[in-house]
């Protein structure tokens, strides 16, 4: 039983050099792409709740690619980016089933293409669509549906728990069973859902849980753990078979958030308050003065010694 | 014949003995007086010296008093292998950051009673805490460490010297390192630290090392803000 996905693949926006037949070739593939038909893209309305406060402020959002349609061949999956019309990067021999790694990008626009594994790059599309990547925030782009009725989906993938527990949402990428259940435990997690659809997000409590998937004919079980403060996507998909599920760790963090800042410090180093030279400098003056006045005195002893004689 | 004129100088020595007498001889005859200068002049000793150790109190510029300078960093002993972000890594036992000289093992740490963070019993030992994720392990990762001891610079001294782009070897239990590439260093207020930012979840493998800075509160014997260096696995 395999509750995960083939290996991660590495995927990351490289800028190509200017010049040359490469850059000729890319550019006329970017106004092929943006002359291409938009499809409408999954709701990417961004909700300030499901943002990862530690991307806010440096403009950047995560995407990571899924090949989700049953009857579709292997694809190549090409991302170009809006605000870097060089900055361009290809994902090769995509099969069904298979969740790239999520990338850091820089915020902005960017465009997805689709083409058959092997397909020149100047070759028309298979798909397109654009989407936007915005600060904090993290996408899966997937492909759905069926061969025939391909499209292009950017999920907004959630970046927060309430407070120990850990969140869960099912996609359902199985054409052999056009309706699956999806229960852990005693909660249900997806009832009845259609192919190619998503559920939002739930709330769920940390443990290990057994996962029970159920069509019309085939079902499937398996264990997930899940941990506090961590975010999940289980994804049901076609196997041999019949059913199985994949478990994909969306986000995590620390399943109890410590209180406030860190006491990490005893002052040792600290150039704050050093000791006030007030009374030193007090003392030198008064040190000064006495020692002084003794040396006056003695001199004037002298001198009456002196007159004496 | 004419005899030797010892007396003129006998009776002139006396005359120069009175109007140059030794100083001992003042100081016989006036010992109060002299005791009342060699007084002053003590102070006065005594308040240079210590206007002289408070000048030369340690702690400032950051960068001389480091407890381990970069040139003693032993290169090439973190030996990175190209690692992919796991759900599952082994513990992290050890940390070195060459670039602010930090080697240091690691110990773990827990919440305090108050929900607090807790921190390494020992100034000069960072520690990971363990309701975070494992070094390399998709999610925020976290390692605190203290800026300093009672009287000397503790592991994260120079932790506020990071830059962007600076590595982070995290060594783990079975040899290897996870690898870190700094992409910010923050200074945050205590009473406004942003908590859901350092602790809360990312989809990367991501790691946070925190220690103390700012200004240092002498009633209550807190520095007042957090040093937070925000870092990203290299793959």
């Amino acid at each position: 039983m395999t509750l995960r996905l083939n290996a991660p693949r590495r995927w990351r926006l490289r800028r190509h050099g200017s010049g040359g037949k490469g850059a000729g070739r890319r550019s006329a593939g970017l106004a092929m792409l943006l002359g291409a038909a938009t499809l409408s893209l999954g709701t990417l309305a961004g909700t300030a709740a499901t943002a990862s406060a530690s991307s806010m402020s440096s403009g950047m959002g995560w995407v990571r690619c899924a090949h989700l349609s049953p009857n579709t061949a292997p694809v190549d999956i090409y991302m170009y980016s809006f605000g870097d019309p060089m900055a361009m990067d290809v994902l090769r021999h995509v099969p069904y089933g298979e969740v790239g790694m999520y990338m850091k990008m820089p915020t902005g626009q960017y465009s997805v293409a689709i083409r058959p594994a092997g397909a020149p790059a100047s070759t028309t599309p298979v798909i397109s669509a654009n989407f936007m990547v915005r600060a904090g925030q993290a996408y899966t782009v997937a492909a759905m549906g069926p061969a025939g009725g391909l499209r292009l989906q950017a999920l907004n993938d959630r970046l927060t728990t309430p407070h120990g527990t850990s969140m869960v949402r099912v996609i359902q990428a199985s054409l052999k069973e056009h309706h699956v259940t999806v229960r852990t435990g005693s909660e249900t997690l997806a009832s009845n859902l259609a192919f190619a659809s998503v559920t939002p997000y739930g709330a769920d409590k940390p443990g290990r849980w057994m996962v029970h998937a159920a069509g019309d004919s085939a079902t499937w079980s398996g264990k997930v753990k899940l941990t506090a403060g961590s975010i999940h996507t289980l994804v049901v998909l076609d196997s041999s078979s019949g059913l199985k599920v994949a478990d994909l760790l969306d986000a995590a963090g620390s399943g109890m958030m410590p209180h406030g800042g860190v006491a990490t410090g005893l002052g040792g180093t600290a150039p704050g308050r050093a000791p006030s030279p007030l009374p030193l400098l007090a003392g030198l003056a008064g040190g000064l003065l006495v020692a002084a006045s003794a040396a006056i005195r003695l001199r004037r002893s002298r001198a009456v010694a002196r007159h004496a004689r | 014949m004419r005899a030797a004129p010892p007396a003129p100088a006998a009776s002139a020595e006396p005359g120069r003995h009175a109007r140059h007498s030794p100083p001992w001889r003042q100081v016989a005859r006036r010992p109060l007086t002299a005791a009342v200068l060699l007084g002053g002049v003590l102070t006065m000793a005594i308040a240079v010296a210590g206007l002289l150790v408070l000048t030369g109190r340690p702690g400032h510029p950051p960068g001389t008093a480091s407890a381990t300078p970069d040139g003693l960093m032993p290169l090439g002993t973190p030996a990175p292998l190209p690692k992919l972000a796991t759900r599952t890594a082994p513990l992290p036992v050890a940390l070195q950051i060459p670039a602010i000289g930090v080697r240091t093992r690691l110990t773990r740490l827990g919440l305090t009673r108050q929900g607090t963070l807790q921190v390494p019993s020992s100034p000069s030992v960072a520690g990971w805490y363990t309701g975070s994720p494992r070094p390399g392990e998709i999610g925020s990762s976290i390692i605190a460490g203290h800026i300093d001891s009672y009287r000397s610079p503790g592991v994260f001294y120079r932790l506020r010297e990071l830059r962007p782009g600076n590595q982070i070897y995290v060594r783990q239990a079975d040899g290897r390192y996870a690898v870190f590439r700094v992409t910010a260093v923050h200074q945050y207020p205590k009473a406004h630290f942003p908590a859901a930012a350092v602790y809360g979840p990312v989809p990367d493998a991501e790691l946070h090392l925190i220690t103390c800075g700012g200004t240092y509160d002498y009633a209550t014997h807190n520095y007042l803000s957090n040093i937070v260096v925000d870092s990203t696995e290299v793959r």
